[in-house]
């Protein structure tokens, strides 16, 4: 590296071989399960936010209902469902 | 020549590569600023853009791109050239090139907002290079499984040790997916089960197979026999004849047999040693179509049922049959020295001009397709450029993640390379299962030699397997979504996934796979110039000095257009006058090499007119691009 990265604190060795271990073994295993989470949230906030971008599926009053329980999730639905995105995308 | 040369041969170069080159230029030409938001934390959606420790995504890298290429490419091409050449192709290749591949792809995805390469060359070349970036996806993956299913296919019915171990795998794949996300068991327990359970199945293989002359004999043994009267039940099928007939001029061929004391090979059931003509029986047909069973379901299952926990208990089986090996090479030259030394001759002479009617080997540029991941491969930077770049917490984590990532492959190459040189005898798959044998034997004793040979087939048969299953489930998205539009039907995931699999036996069943190697490793290393090309255009157009990329594009674009053009000419003159479906195989594949000549053409030369226009200071050209 050819600077250090900032506030990073010093591990230990078997911190460090823990960390690669879990990033060869397990991680890619969280992303999908988390991606397969993350779709079936953004599917219900789609149904039930359409609105907010030009979907309207449920009438606003029960949107309206729900949006407390939605709001955390609002800022990165938007991000992913918007971002432009191509076949290699869909690949991995 | 010992493994212990070889080991601080590589440790040497690796160290000053890294140290003395990899860093100048992520310090002077990247200059990568640890303070720099990356698209991890500007566009964090806590799923693809996710901020992650430098060290998981290391190991998440290296998994990504450590697949069956950098074990199958240099026993390849030990097998053809000698040792010498793919040991120096190995270390100046992943010095000079391989790293700079990987790295670049990542740092350029992370300038750009981390949008794939795809994405990146749309914008900066031409609209059109997308679209021939897929069609290489797309061709690259069909001729990938090809070779991987060509190899599996042949292992699987000469090996009748090997079997049980991948029946094993599948079993415990399934019930890991069940234990782990229905029964909620706990991931160590769960881990300890299916992996002990999947090394025991593959290491008794060859249990009792041994006369009391020490020689090994399938129809001795309690597990092997059976498979063995299997395979001749499901041959007697068709009275004990051939469904078609094969060559394979390298003698890669699992099939083949090991040549005897008079160094001549024998002829076998299957294999004419006078013409070189290998049976293709139909218990090979049988376990083809076994591991498409296997790939479907991978393909199809969702993949927390099947894929993933298949992947998974493969990854510890090839961490511990590595590990120790390599642990065995390293101790080899101290405690058994016979084991250490190498067997295989340094360089094997190919003639440099052809010879009418038979295939043609020049070391340029044969050499540099053969071994692809090794050294450096166009699959790495495309992963780079999707998986890993979205999750880069700091610039300045490219480097160790990207580079460092490759420099671990390429030791995984050399390993591969050392086990296949210290055996010396046999054909690809089992000169390295061999060498992990012997390797094996110095951590476990004399005794283990024969269960550490199956260990090693195993290992081979996993790392293979897992990729192609993916691959098929890739080739499904592909096909689903970017044909999908244009044909509906195959928007359906069986549909594309029958579709892919019988463009994928087509190749298999009528070509020998070394030429389909061949001819994968020239479209995995045409897709590295296109990403090296990439990088190149881009670091132009951010007016900074383009030759570390530049050099290393014009060298392997150059050499896989020739190698893709001496892959046409041997299908041409060695199995085309065959006639029947072989020679319409060998023509299905030179098409496959024409086009991706034709493509490649068309992209380098959008590439040079972009990089022209950015020499002179030129706007990119998707703005050209949108009013088409």
């Amino acid at each position: 590296m050819s600077q250090d990265t900032p506030s990073t604190p010093k591990k230990s060795f078997f911190q460090n071989l823990k960390e690669i271990m879990y990033g060869m073994a397990s991680h890619d295993m969280s992303r999908y399960a988390l991606r397969t989470r993350a779709s079936m949230e953004h599917l219900f906030i789609l149904i039930t936010m359409g609105d907010m971008i030009g979907i309207p599926i449920l009438p606003p009053y029960y949107s309206l209902r729900l949006l407390p329980y939605v709001v955390p999730q609002i800022s990165t639905w938007k991000r992913r469902l918007l971002r432009e995105k191509d076949v290699s995308d869909a690949m991995f | 020549m010992n493994t212990l040369i070889i080991v601080v041969l590589a440790t040497v170069v690796i160290y000053l590569a890294y140290n003395f080159y990899a860093r100048r230029i992520d310090r002077d030409i990247i200059r990568s600023d640890p303070k720099k938001a990356t698209p991890a934390k500007m566009y964090m959606d806590g799923v693809d853009f996710m901020p992650t420790s430098r060290n998981v995504l290391y190991g998440y890298h290296f998994k990504s791109i450590a697949a069956a290429g950098p074990i199958v490419g240099p026993i390849t091409a030990a097998n053809l050239w000698g040792w010498a050449p793919a040991l120096a192709w190995l270390l100046i290749g992943v010095s000079f090139i391989g790293w700079v591949s990987d790295y670049s792809a990542i740092m350029v995805a992370v300038r750009n907002d981390g949008n794939s390469l795809s994405a990146i060359s749309h914008k900066l070349i031409a609209p059109r290079t997308r679209t021939i970036l897929f069609s290489f996806i797309f061709f690259y993956l069909l001729l990938v499984a090809g070779a991987f299913m060509g190899i599996m296919s042949s292992l699987l019915a000469a090996r009748p040790d090997v079997p049980l171990g991948i029946i094993m795998l599948g079993v415990m794949g399934v019930l890991a997916g069940q234990m782990l996300y229905k029964w909620k068991m706990d991931l160590i327990v769960v881990t300890a089960i299916v992996v002990v359970v999947t090394i025991v199945a593959m290491v008794l293989g060859p249990l009792g197979a041994v006369t009391p002359e020490g020689k090994l004999d399938f129809t001795l043994g309690p597990i092997s026999s059976v498979v063995v009267g299997f395979n001749k039940a499901v041959d007697s099928l068709t009275g004990g004849n051939a469904v078609m007939v094969v060559t394979d001029p390298t003698n890669a061929d699992p099939r083949v047999p090991a040549p005897g004391a008079d160094g001549k090979r024998p002829t076998t059931a299957i294999y004419n040693a006078d013409t070189g003509e290998i049976k293709t029986m139909p218990s090979y047909l049988f376990w083809a179509l076994f591991l498409l069973a296997f790939s479907y379901l991978a393909a199809t299952l969702p993949i927390w049922r099947f894929a993933q926990p298949v992947n998974y208990i493969g990854f510890w089986i090839t961490l511990l049959t590595i590990g120790f090996s390599a642990i065995g090479a390293v101790l080899a030259p101290f405690i058994k020295p016979e084991v250490g030394a190498f067997a295989l001759e340094a360089f094997k002479a190919q003639p440099w001009l052809p010879e009418a009617g038979k295939a043609w080997q020049p070391l340029w540029p044969m050499l540099f397709v053969t071994i692809a991941c090794g050294s450096i491969s166009g699959w790495h930077a495309l992963i780079g450029s999707i998986g890993t770049a979205r999750q880069l917490e700091y610039e300045t984590d490219g480097l160790p993640v990207g580079g460092g990532a490759m420099f671990t492959e390429n030791t995984l190459a050399l390993l591969a390379l050392v086990a296949v040189s210290i055996a010396g005898t046999g054909g690809g798959a089992g000169r390295f299962a061999a060498g992990v044998g012997s390797l094996l034997t110095v951590v476990f004793g004399d005794g283990f030699k024969l269960f550490g040979t199956a260990l090693g087939f195993g290992a081979f048969m996993v790392i293979v397997l897992t990729v192609t299953q993916l691959i098929f489930r890739v080739m499904r998205v592909t096909l689903s979504e970017w044909v999908g539009e244009a044909v509906p039907v195959l928007k359906n995931m069986h549909v594309s996934t029958v579709t892919s699999m019988v463009l994928t036996m087509l190749l298999v069943l009528t070509g020998t796979w070394v030429y389909l190697w061949q001819l994968f490793g020239a479209a995995n290393q045409l897709m590295a110039a296109l990403s090296l090309l990439i990088v190149t255009v881009w670091l132009r157009e951010q007016k900074r000095n383009p030759s570390y990329a530049l050099y290393p594009t014009l060298f392997m674009y150059i050499t896989t257009l020739a190698a893709t053009l001496v892959t046409a000419r041997n299908l041409f003159v060695t199995i085309v006058p065959k006639g029947g479906a072989a020679a319409a195989g060998a023509w299905a594949m030179i098409v496959i090499a024409l086009l991706l000549f034709v493509t490649a053409l068309v992209i380098g030369w959008d590439g040079y007119q972009a990089y022209q226009r950015y020499a002179k200071g030129g706007p990119a050209k998707q703005a050209a691009a949108a009013a088409d």
